[in-house]
């Protein structure tokens, strides 16, 4: 091992973090090296960007030790670690997008004299940094105008216009084109050659593959193992990260009367940067699960359906008549309800009563001479907040004071209370407690079996596989795999999320 | 689960008036007198008429700066057309038709053109400004029929017109927006914008139909006030939107949208008046008045931010 390399080591040992009652990280032990890629898999939630975020001050450990370049290293915040050369490159640019390339680069890192800005030395600082890295960029642009892969090489020549001798890179790859991709893998390389630790977050296994060193894998916030990348497979990849799959969580699945028209029609569905050409059929009964990754397309697909987002191309039938020109009001008075993917931005009116969160689209069906007929509104509602099994002290408390759970199943209310054909639940189960996903798997189940059609979208693969009749996998807005009855496994269903092209 | 905080920021305004009340009444010769109390009512008959308004467009999530454009200019507009006709009917119609017309530039700019409510309403204010100038000829106008005055100052019951029109007003707004689909729908775009649209509300509809009636009760304010003068004047006074947003900020209307409520609104204008009031009788410096108008509003709004900061 040169001196170099031992220099910029980073040994972490027994580090733990839980956020509540979850534990994000239990007992990982992993040493990141000077002149290598070390990649970090995992599935959504399996703690990796939460490693991440405690090599970078961004979180505190709440148990383990961290040892940099030799010595233990305590830090708390971002700027300490900063300090000591460790640096990240979030997924999310954080970027001034209407100063220049120049800007960002020496903010806070501007060569002084006095009180004023040397300009010049500035620049020259800024040259230098991009010349080292074979990065080169017009200081004068504007980063707003700038493409993105570029606007993410700004960012990273912002990490290295300082101390940087451990870098972590955040899903680097996840908005870039494969070409883009490819050239960014280079400069990670680069990176590394110039004896830089570099930290790879990445959920492309083929990327991973063919650009690491080593792969740590990480599965519910353990240690599954480190391996060099030789060693391993997708497939073995795929394996360590899923471990076993969870059986007897779920309830049985209705049939579904395979005879039966199709309530849903989707066939060619295109939308520039979200999905493309998507065909899909619902029965009624019956549930699709839409499984991929973060970003798939998948919620901008259900809201294209659901008439609140774009459908450049293709067509939507729903209930034998096609969907033109149409809108959310359309959706919901045809029979359709959404159950959103985040209920705090965009289902629930948090200090508002429960009564007005759930009749809120059905308000029409409960108007009286003279205004909205309380008697009849608060009657139905209570009903359908029955029918989902709602824990509340009274109809008029604000759905703030509920739990994460219960939230949820003011939305399933609202769902019903419509008495809908179609359900669209998007991630239903996120931030919910596990003892209370199985009541919301029974209303999911429930409504099915009352003849509904459900689209179910879900990062949590146990999910799509414990509750659907069907299953589409989404990789980069495409469809890359569709399966039914037996051939839905998790490993399927991972190998085409994971971006078989 | 009822926090002190949050009963304080419900019924704060309304304990606050009453403790007000009862040491003017106490304290103030002349205060709790039948005649006094019919004035307040009268003065303040036109701040509540557009504060009911305003409350209803700030819950939906937008400010309204030109109410104070709308007050001055629609009158002049009724008045040129009673100069014409000589029909009052006419030109209380034509000053409405005026803040509708108003109402619907502010909607346009505010949903359509996705410009910052406070902004477009400063700047079609300016607007509004000058259509006032022009119509007017730059001019005070006076109506050329006697009952034109009658509009605000006839009595009932011991009460002028103003003040039962404000009653009215109050009483409509009131069933507006908690006991329609329009009220709920103003809460819901207000409080969620995106789950709003989710829930199939049509979002800028709400808010183009609250600077819709803001636009008329703001004009039919502006009627009474040259009905009480038996004139008008054109000017680019801002003073009357003060006027209407302390109340609607002191009465706890959340300036983030999705919380407030009219009664909050009208009990905070009385607290005001009271104020002012209280203070002429007392005889004490009006400076000190203005000093703890400025108070009022900043506890006022710092309640409301505890209140949510306790809740996040």
């Amino acid at each position: 091992m040169t001196q170099e390399q031992t220099s910029n080591q980073l040994t972490l040992s027994g580090v733990s973090k839980t956020y509540g009652s979850i534990a994000a990280l239990s007992d990982v032990s992993v040493t990141f090296e000077g002149g290598k890629i070390h990649a970090l898999v995992g599935e959504n939630g399996a703690g990796k960007s939460t490693l991440g975020k405690i090599m970078l001050g961004v979180e505190t450990p709440d148990a383990g030790a961290l040892t940099w370049q030799g010595k233990e290293a305590r830090f708390s915040t971002p700027a300490q670690a900063n300090k000591l050369g460790l640096v990240g490159i979030s997924q999310e640019l954080s970027l001034m997008l209407d100063r220049s390339v120049l800007d960002n680069l020496s903010i806070g890192r501007e060569t002084c004299i006095g009180p004023f800005v040397d300009d010049r030395a500035t620049l020259k600082q800024a040259q230098r940094v991009m010349d080292q890295y074979e990065m080169p960029l017009d200081p004068r642009a504007r980063v707003g105008e700038l493409p993105v892969a570029d606007q993410q090489r700004v960012e990273i020549l912002r990490a290295l216009n300082q101390e940087a001798n451990l870098i972590v890179f955040d899903e680097p790859t996840a908005r870039l084109e494969s070409t883009e991709a490819r050239k960014l893998m280079l400069i990670l390389r680069n990176l590394a050659d110039q004896g830089k630790a570099i930290v790879c977050i990445s959920r492309f296994l083929e990327e991973v593959l063919s650009v690491a060193d080593t792969i740590t894998i990480l599965r519910n916030g353990e240690y599954v193992r480190t391996n060099s990348a030789s060693e391993e497979t997708r497939a073995s990849l795929v394996e360590g990260m899923t471990g076993a799959a969870d059986k007897g969580q779920f309830p049985p699945l209705p049939t579904v009367d395979q005879g039966a028209e199709p309530l849903l029609v989707v066939s060619g569905a295109t939308t520039k940067g979200a999905f493309e050409d998507i065909s899909l059929t619902i029965r009624p009964g019956e549930i699709v699960g839409l499984s991929g990754l973060v970003g798939a397309g998948r919620s901008e697909l259900a809201h294209a359906i659901y008439g609140a987002g774009r459908l450049e191309e293709g067509v939507v039938t729903f209930d034998g008549a096609a969907l033109a020109g149409h809108s959310v009001s359309n959706a919901v008075d045809r029979g359709m309800a959404l159950v959103p993917e985040s209920r705090r931005d965009q289902g629930l009116f948090m200090n508002r009563s429960i009564l007005e969160n759930v009749s809120l689209p059905y308000l029409d069906r409960f108007m009286g001479w003279l205004g909205l007929a309380a008697g009849r509104e608060v009657a139905q509602v209570k009903t359908f907040c029955e029918g989902t099994a709602l824990k509340y002290g009274e109809l008029g408390d604000p759905v703030s004071t509920l739990s994460g759970g219960n939230q949820q199943k003011v939305l399933f209310a609202r769902a019903s209370l419509g008495q809908p054909r179609l359900l669209i639940a998007d991630e239903p189960t996120r931030g919910v407690d596990v003892g209370a996903k199985r009541g919301i798997y029974d209303l999911i189940v429930g409504m099915a079996s009352e003849g509904l059609g459900v689209l179910l979208i879900s990062s949590e693969i146990e999910e799509i596989l414990g509750l659907s009749h069907r299953v589409l996998v989404l990789s980069r807005g495409r469809v890359t795999a569709e399966l039914v009855g037996d051939d839905i496994n998790e490993n399927a269903v991972m190998a085409a999320a994971f971006g078989a092209n | 689960m009822m926090n002190f905080a949050l009963l304080f920021r419900n019924y704060g305004i309304l304990l606050v008036t009453i403790l007000l009340f009862v040491i003017l009444a106490v304290s103030a010769d002349g205060f709790a007198t039948e005649r006094n109390l019919r004035n307040i009512l009268d003065q303040q008959s036109m701040v509540i008429i557009a504060a009911s308004f305003m409350t209803i467009a700030i819950i939906s999530g937008n400010f309204d700066v030109s109410v104070s454009a709308v007050f001055v200019t629609a009158p002049l507009f009724g008045l040129r057309v009673e100069n014409m006709t000589g029909n009052v009917f006419l030109a209380v119609a034509a000053a409405l038709a005026v803040g509708l017309l108003m109402g619907a530039i502010n909607g346009f700019i505010v949903t359509r053109l996705k410009i910052n409510s406070f902004i477009g309403t400063l700047a079609t204010s300016f607007m509004f400004f000058g259509a006032g100038f022009l119509v007017s000829s730059r001019s005070l106008m006076r109506p050329e029929s006697d009952v034109y005055r009658l509009i605000a100052r006839s009595r009932f019951l011991g009460l002028t017109s103003a003040t039962w029109i404000a009653i009215a007003v109050v009483i409509i707004a009131t069933i507006l927006l908690s006991r329609t689909r329009f009220g709920r729908n103003v809460f819901a775009v207000g409080g969620n914008m995106e789950a709003a649209r989710l829930a199939g509300v049509a979002v800028n509809r709400v808010q183009t139909t609250a600077f819709l009636l803001l636009g008329v009760a703001a004009a039919l304010a502006g009627v009474l006030n040259s009905s009480r003068s038996i004139s008008a004047q054109p000017s680019d006074d801002f003073s009357f939107v003060f006027a209407v947003l302390t109340a609607v900020i002191v009465g706890g209307t959340s300036i983030a949208g999705g919380q407030g409520a009219i009664w909050r609104t009208t009990t905070a204008a009385f607290f005001l008046a009271f104020l002012n009031n209280g203070f002429n009788l007392l005889q004490i410096d009006p400076i000190w008045q203005r000093l703890i108008e400025g108070a009022v509003i900043i506890m006022a709004v710092a309640v409301d931010t505890w209140t949510k900061q306790r809740r996040a």
